[in-house]
């Protein structure tokens, strides 16, 4: 299903970028107006896009027993990816908007091609549209609104993505001034996650109760609920709040052996904040979220049994419960004379993940500590640099630690340089 | 617990909704201040908020019927708003 989805978006922009090559004015009409002025056809293309190439030096410091450290670096450049974005307005009401992304394969040779979005939107009315598709929900501040070039510090928040993902449905949305302020709001029904059940890993490479969104074939008949609300108080559009959350009743498959355990319900909200204003001549963002993801606590009783006829427990009970949250700010001296200090964007940002923990006291209480998965919790610090080429042409230097419980501090340096288009 | 967690869920929608209507029907008629706005002032203060705003002669008039249409989904902006931020980038070509 996915390679003929894939296959269908490929073959839409090639023939619309084939036409797109001819001047129909000069060819049909024979006039002296300008291409841009062609007339008739009310369908508008666009072939958007962004190339994302990066160097990375990471420094992997371990804490032996004796207290003393081992340090490991790395380096590369990496072509990280090439995103396309055929966007099509039909007409005035239906828009189609797409992303096609082409991952370099991290082990040299090749590529991977996945279908990021692929949505069509239906305006019925000024306040209103109604999507259907393959889309990112707006599920905080991050996931399908700043998970692009506007993302200033390089790396990606941590705990920002275990909550919903992009995924395939039907909804609605749209904005509505009320008086000086505005909303904004999304509702949508999407096949939701399917919870990862493993019977047969042992130890921390089983990735049981962890959910999967983007699947295009539910394996249900229950269809997760979600959607957030923006609230943008002042007149001036400065403050940004917005709520937003996914409920899913079942993350299980109908009708398998395990049916008592797979209906898992699965619940995420976050709550996050985006204020931007000009302090002349300074312009100031300010970012944070928190989010939660709760999967209804079940104890995973699956058991291996070995030659001798010995049954272990392949993980013991946990409380699946997460959360992560960030904060964030960047200053830019915009209005400065000096055009490179005007480009120059300086900002720092903290987060933090917090994974679910084993529901047994002793090992909830480990030391070192363990949890589900092999994630222990963590916070991350990154500063970062940006310069501006152009208004979507960023180059990001930034620095991050990433501080794990009982695990090795990463200390990453990267380069960053977003081409959009 | 579980009969909390829903009654407080329930309760927070209950109050959002409340909040929604009434501002919803008192704010029907949208103040001078906020209709009397330009394009050039909602391109700046709705396009910085996330990305910087854009040079209104990066794209043709046909490009930008595009692009601001995407951006009225991306940002779920108004109605009002994206037509004079689309007028206001279109009067550059």
């Amino acid at each position: 299903m996915k390679k003929i989805i894939l296959l269908f978006v490929v073959c839409f922009i090639c023939f619309n970028f084939a036409n797109g090559q001819t001047d129909s004015s000069a060819t049909t009409s024979g006039t002296d107006e300008a291409p841009n002025k062609a007339k008739g056809g009310a369908t508008k293309f666009l072939l958007a896009g962004k190339a994302t190439v990066s160097w990375t030096s990471a420094n992997t410091t371990v804490t032996n027993p004796d207290g003393s450290t081992t340090t490991t670096r790395t380096n590369n450049f990496s072509p990280e990816a090439l995103m396309l974005m055929p966007l099509v307005k039909i007409n005035n009401k239906l828009f189609l908007d797409a992303q096609v992304e082409v991952d370099a394969n991290p082990t040299g040779g090749g590529a991977a091609i996945k279908l990021n979005e692929m949505i069509i939107y239906y305006r019925f009315c000024p306040e209103a549209s109604v999507f259907f598709g393959n889309f990112s929900p707006k599920y905080g501040i991050y996931m399908g609104v700043l998970d692009d070039f506007t993302n200033r510090y390089a790396t990606n928040p941590i705990g920002m993505n275990r909550g919903p993902q992009t995924q395939t449905g039907i909804g609605v949305q749209g904005g509505v001034q009320a008086g000086y302020s505005k909303f904004n709001y999304q509702l949508y029904l999407s096949n939701g996650p399917q919870q990862v059940i493993d019977t047969t890993t042992m130890g921390n490479a089983n990735l049981t109760g962890q959910l999967n969104y983007n699947n295009y074939q539910d394996n249900n008949r229950n269809k997760a609920v979600g959607g957030s609300i923006g609230f943008l108080p002042f007149s001036n559009s400065s403050l940004q709040m917005d709520v937003s959350g996914q409920y899913a009743a079942k993350t299980g498959a109908d009708g398998t052996a395990l049916d008592s355990i797979y209906p898992a319900s699965s619940t995420s909200w976050a709550f996050d904040l985006n204020y931007y204003h000009v302090f002349s001549p300074v312009m100031v963002r300010v970012l944070a979220e928190y989010n939660q993801t709760t999967t209804q606590n079940y104890n995973y009783p699956f058991s291996t049994t070995d030659s001798s006829g010995h049954k272990s427990l392949v993980i013991p009970a946990f409380d699946n419960r997460l959360s992560g949250w960030f904060a964030g700010a960047t200053v830019r001296p915009s209005g400065v004379e000096s055009k490179f200090l005007s480009n120059l964007e300086l900002g720092c940002r903290v987060g933090g993940y917090t994974p679910p923990k084993y529901t047994d006291a002793a090992l909830a209480n480990a030391s070192p500590a363990v949890s589900p998965w092999g994630e222990n919790s963590r916070t991350q610090t990154t500063v970062c640099l940006t310069y501006w080429f152009t208004w979507k042409t960023p180059l990001n230097f930034a620095y991050d630690v990433l501080t794990q419980k009982d695990a090795p501090t990463i200390k990453t340096f990267y380069t960053r340089l977003i081409f959009f288009f | 617990m579980k009969k909390i967690n829903r009654i407080t869920t329930l309760s927070a929608t209950l109050i959002v909704i409340a909040i929604i209507a009434t501002t919803l029907i008192n704010g029907c008629k949208t103040p001078e201040a906020i209709a009397s706005k330009s394009g050039a002032q909602l391109w700046g203060e709705n396009c910085n908020r996330c990305h910087n705003a854009p040079d209104p002669t990066t794209y043709s008039d046909d490009q930008w019927d595009v692009t601001t249409e995407h951006m009225r989904q991306k940002a779920l902006l108004t109605d009002v708003e994206i037509t004079k931020i689309r007028t206001f980038l279109k009067s550059a070509n």
